[in-house]
């Protein structure tokens, strides 16, 4: 076998696991499994935000889980206090934080490398400790819970995140439209600027590229993703809090990009993938999982620089390499 | 309403002078192995649990002093030499390194102190008059012990062969590497001596904070401030930055919550970032 | 652009650039003829990559005026000058280094529209693929198009700087050295391209080389301590006698001391 076909087979084989899990799931396992692959769509697509912006721009951002928590209270705050349906809740919990990200980008992306890491995580503290400050609107660290409005109504019939199966598709389907949305983009004129800057900002100047506009672009697109990941988050745990906004989150979902492989489309998938894996595996038997986290963040980094996708291509290359 | 203003202003320079004994460590690791160190909180909150674990099991506070900074060089400069030489010139592996690295050390210490925040009694009692109000003396032994060791730093800085490679190292690289100064070498020592430095800061302040696995979360960020504030890579500016920090959040405390005082702080932080990112005290700088 | 025909292409009035206590360049006016392949020489530290960067935008200037085909371009932004039409190269090679080589010169190429539609694929616009194939076709590098940047020669990492430069159809090409650290062979290759660009291209370099400087250079302007020493015919040139003490016991070193600053 080739290695694209090998390749073709191994996505329809995960696109038709992906698939049949609420009922495959069950099956062999667990149905407390389902939700697990659902959690782990919708933090996959924080860890994209951040390959976004730092595998294909050269941003390191560490405050990505400051447009998550917009993402959230926009649902939350939606829901709970100005009785909002789920589309205007959604809405609203995409809006937010893509206003966010435009305000922090403009300012943000005037920097570059460690100043940029740290002037995103010095944003996202300082929201963090707003939304513990302004409890009546968020909750503080209790968070606000909220009872989760219909998604479809259709006579009598209602459909909503309340039927495990249904809010698994809703997951799956905008998961996979992100996914296939940031593929066409890598592959636009878009895509290769935002790459040319990853590469050589200076030089991507001098071609007549505006970095700065491309920079902001790349920030606000991330800044939705990453809103997107909180708004669904909020909607599968029915609750919103503070402490997601914390730089913490923020560092998880660079581990989990950067292990999977920072600069491809499925890294941030199958490295948060693994570390959630880990956490719940782990966790029902021993509570000290955080080290096992630790342990692998860094045996990645020094044995796998380029993640698990790098490694798997380094594999595939070698092999198919020596078949020729 | 004056004496609460006093005292809040005296805590903010004796947690300040804590900090900047941190802060010194983060910036000292930053400049010279370009390493933006998360687990550095946590090398603090090692030096707290250092010093409970020496009470408790010798009945005396005053060897952690020497144990502290002394199992926090080893263990940098192990660290440095296992874990981060392996990835040096790849800066955003690093920090995710050094999030693994801090996730660890949370972890062990929760797994072998345990969960539980616990206090530590001064080990100086008493009180003196401070401007009117009753002030705890160990708090003023911390700062002057602070000091101390701000001031030995500098000296060691400037006096010793090593403090010369390191000031030649952070200053160019390959230049130093050229004249036969081992880089390596000195990359691991100042990993050990950050480590140390936090370290000791964690011993000077456990009598005043809790002795908690997750103290180091929230001085890591108040470092940071120091750090950018003072100038990425400015020693005497992140310590200057440090002290007038703290007591500038010390005195607005008195007028708004901790939290607020925080955020104005990171507030002030972004606009340095922005407007003046070699920092507030670039005249400080060598 | 309506200027006419014999006006000079490019057209410096007392440029001046201080870095601290240090005059880069100093009140330079220059005129460039339409043309004629332009040569700036002299020793390092001369002011000639800075002279560069300040008529590419990526410093500004302290002081004078640049007119580019009749306009003014002073203070514009970098990428606002690339995209009215001047090109160039860097005196440190440098690509895109993990994008493939026809990736680089089409996003080089598509650059200059400004617009960058996230929605299409880059495969479908013909207009620019077609460019790319050409230029590839031209610098005979089509071989190699698939590949990474960063792991080409340094003599093919040369040829596509180049190759990029042509990609955005520039009307003025700055080149920063093009020939420097080369094998002879490499150089009889990037000399032969740069010749031919000539033809269709107003080209302005900075070389060492004097052998490739006299050799394909029609005008040779001489700087010195940032300041112009003179400026003329190669024979002119080759017979001054100023130009020769400038150069007389100052050994030629590799110092990049002109690296434009990166932000």
């Amino acid at each position: 076998m080739k290695r694209a076909a090998i390749e073709r087979t191994m996505l329809i084989a995960s696109a038709a696991f992906l698939l049949t899990v609420p009922w495959l799931v069950p099956a062999i396992a667990d149905r407390f499994w389902v939700s697990v692959i659902a959690e782990i769509l919708i933090w996959s697509l924080l860890a994209a935000s951040v390959n976004l912006l730092f595998g294909y721009v050269g941003l390191l951002s560490f405050g990505q889980a400051l447009f998550f928590g917009f993402g959230m209270y926009g649902v939350a705050i939606g829901v709970e206090k100005l009785a909002l349906g789920f589309w205007p809740a959604l809405g609203l919990g995409i809006a937010a934080p893509v206003a966010m990200a435009i305000v922090a980008g403009i300012f943000a992306v005037r920097l570059t490398w460690h100043y940029f890491a740290i002037i995103t995580v010095v944003f996202s503290l300082i929201f963090y400790f707003l939304a513990l400050t302004m409890k009546p609107l968020t909750g503080g660290d209790d968070g606000i819970s909220f009872t989760l409005p219909a998604v479809f109504k259709f006579g009598g019939a209602e459909w909503g995140f309340a039927s495990a199966t249904f809010q698994y598709f809703f997951i799956l389907a905008t998961v996979a439209l992100c996914l296939y949305a940031l593929r066409r983009l890598l592959g636009s004129p878009l895509g290769k600027a935002f790459m040319a800057i990853r590469d050589n900002d200076v030089r991507a100047s001098l071609i007549g590229l505006n970095v700065y506009w491309l920079r902001l672009t790349a920030f606000v697109i991330a800044g939705f993703l990453a809103g997107l990941s909180g708004a669904l988050f909020a909607f599968f745990g029915r609750y919103a809090s503070a402490s997601y906004m914390f730089y913490h989150v923020s560092g998880e979902a660079v581990v989990w990009a950067i292990v999977g492989g920072a600069g491809t489309l499925f890294g941030p998938l199958v490295g948060t993938g693994l570390f959630i894996l880990i956490r719940e595996v782990v966790s029902t038997h021993w509570q000290h999982h955080a080290l096992i986290v630790g342990a692998v963040a860094i045996l990645i980094v020094i044995f796998a620089p380029r993640g698990m996708v790098g490694l798997w291509r380094d594999f595939m290359g070698r092999w198919s390499g020596g078949e020729k | 309403m004056t004496n609460t203003l006093i005292a809040l202003a005296i805590n903010g320079l004796v947690w300040g002078l804590i900090i900047a004994l941190i802060a010194l460590g983060l910036s000292v690791i930053f400049g010279l192995l370009d390493i933006i160190n998360l687990a550095h909180g946590d090398f603090f909150m090692i030096g707290t649990v250092i010093a409970w674990t020496v009470l408790t099991s010798t009945g005396s506070f005053w060897p952690a002093f020497a144990l502290a900074p002394l199992a926090g060089f080893v263990l940098g400069a192990i660290i440095q030499r296992i874990v981060l030489q392996p990835i040096r010139n790849a800066a955003a592996l690093s920090i995710v390194a050094t999030f693994g690295l801090s996730m660890i050390l949370q972890e062990v210490v929760r797994m072998t102190f345990g969960p539980t925040p616990r206090r530590i009694l001064p080990p100086i009692h008493g009180t003196i008059d401070l401007f009117g109000i009753q002030y705890q003396v160990y708090r003023l032994f911390a700062a002057g012990v602070s000091l101390l060791a701000l001031a030995a730093f500098f000296l060691f800085l400037h006096r010793t062969k090593l403090g010369t490679w390191m000031r030649a190292v952070r200053h160019d690289r390959e230049i130093a590497t050229a004249m036969g100064i081992p880089a390596q070498r000195v990359y691991m020592l100042t990993f050990g001596l950050g480590f140390a430095l936090a370290a000791l800061g964690g011993v000077v302040a456990s009598p005043i904070t809790t002795v908690d696995f997750r103290a180091g979360v929230d001085v890591l960020p108040f470092c940071f401030m120091a750090v950018i504030i003072g100038g990425l890579g400015n020693l005497p500016g992140t310590a200057a930055a440090a002290v007038l920090l703290a007591f500038l959040e010390g005195i607005l405390s008195s007028f708004a919550s901790p939290t607020e005082a925080r955020i104005a702080s990171l507030v002030l932080m972004s606009a340095v970032l922005l407007l003046r990112p070699q920092g507030l005290f670039k005249g400080l700088a060598k | 652009m309506n200027a006419p025909a014999n006006a000079p292409i490019l057209r410096i009035e007392g440029l001046t650039k201080h870095f601290g206590g240090l005059t880069a360049v100093d009140d330079v006016t220059l005129e460039f003829a339409p043309g004629r392949l332009h040569a700036i020489i002299g020793p390092n530290g001369a002011g000639k990559t800075t002279l560069f960067n300040l008529i590419s935008g990526f410093l500004p200037s302290d002081s004078g005026r640049v007119f580019f085909a009749g306009r003014e371009i002073t203070g514009l932004k970098p990428h606002r000058i690339s995209r009215l039409g001047i090109a160039r190269t860097l005196q440190v090679k440098s690509v895109f280094h993990q994008l493939s080589v026809a990736d680089n010169l089409w996003i080089t190429a598509q650059a200059q529209r400004g617009v960058l539609n996230p929605f299409r694929s880059t495969t479908s616009y013909r207009e620019t693929c077609e460019k790319v194939e050409r230029v590839l076709e031209q610098l005979g590098l089509a071989a190699l198009a698939n590949q990474q940047a960063g792991t080409l020669s340094h003599g093919d990492i040369a040829l596509l700087e180049i190759g990029m430069a042509i990609s955005a159809e520039p009307k003025l090409l700055l080149l920063d050295e093009p020939i420097c650290g080369m094998s002879p062979a490499e150089t009889a290759r990037t000399v032969a391209k740069i010749r031919e660009l000539a033809q269709t291209i107003e080209i302005v370099l900075i070389e060492h080389d004097m052998e490739v400087v006299f050799e394909i250079a029609d005008d040779i302007t001489v700087m010195a301590q940032g300041a112009i020493l003179a400026s003329g015919s190669p024979q002119a040139i080759a017979a001054d006698e100023r130009v020769r003490e400038a150069y007389l016991g100052r050994a030629e070193d590799e110092d990049y001391i002109e690296e434009p600053v990166r932000a």
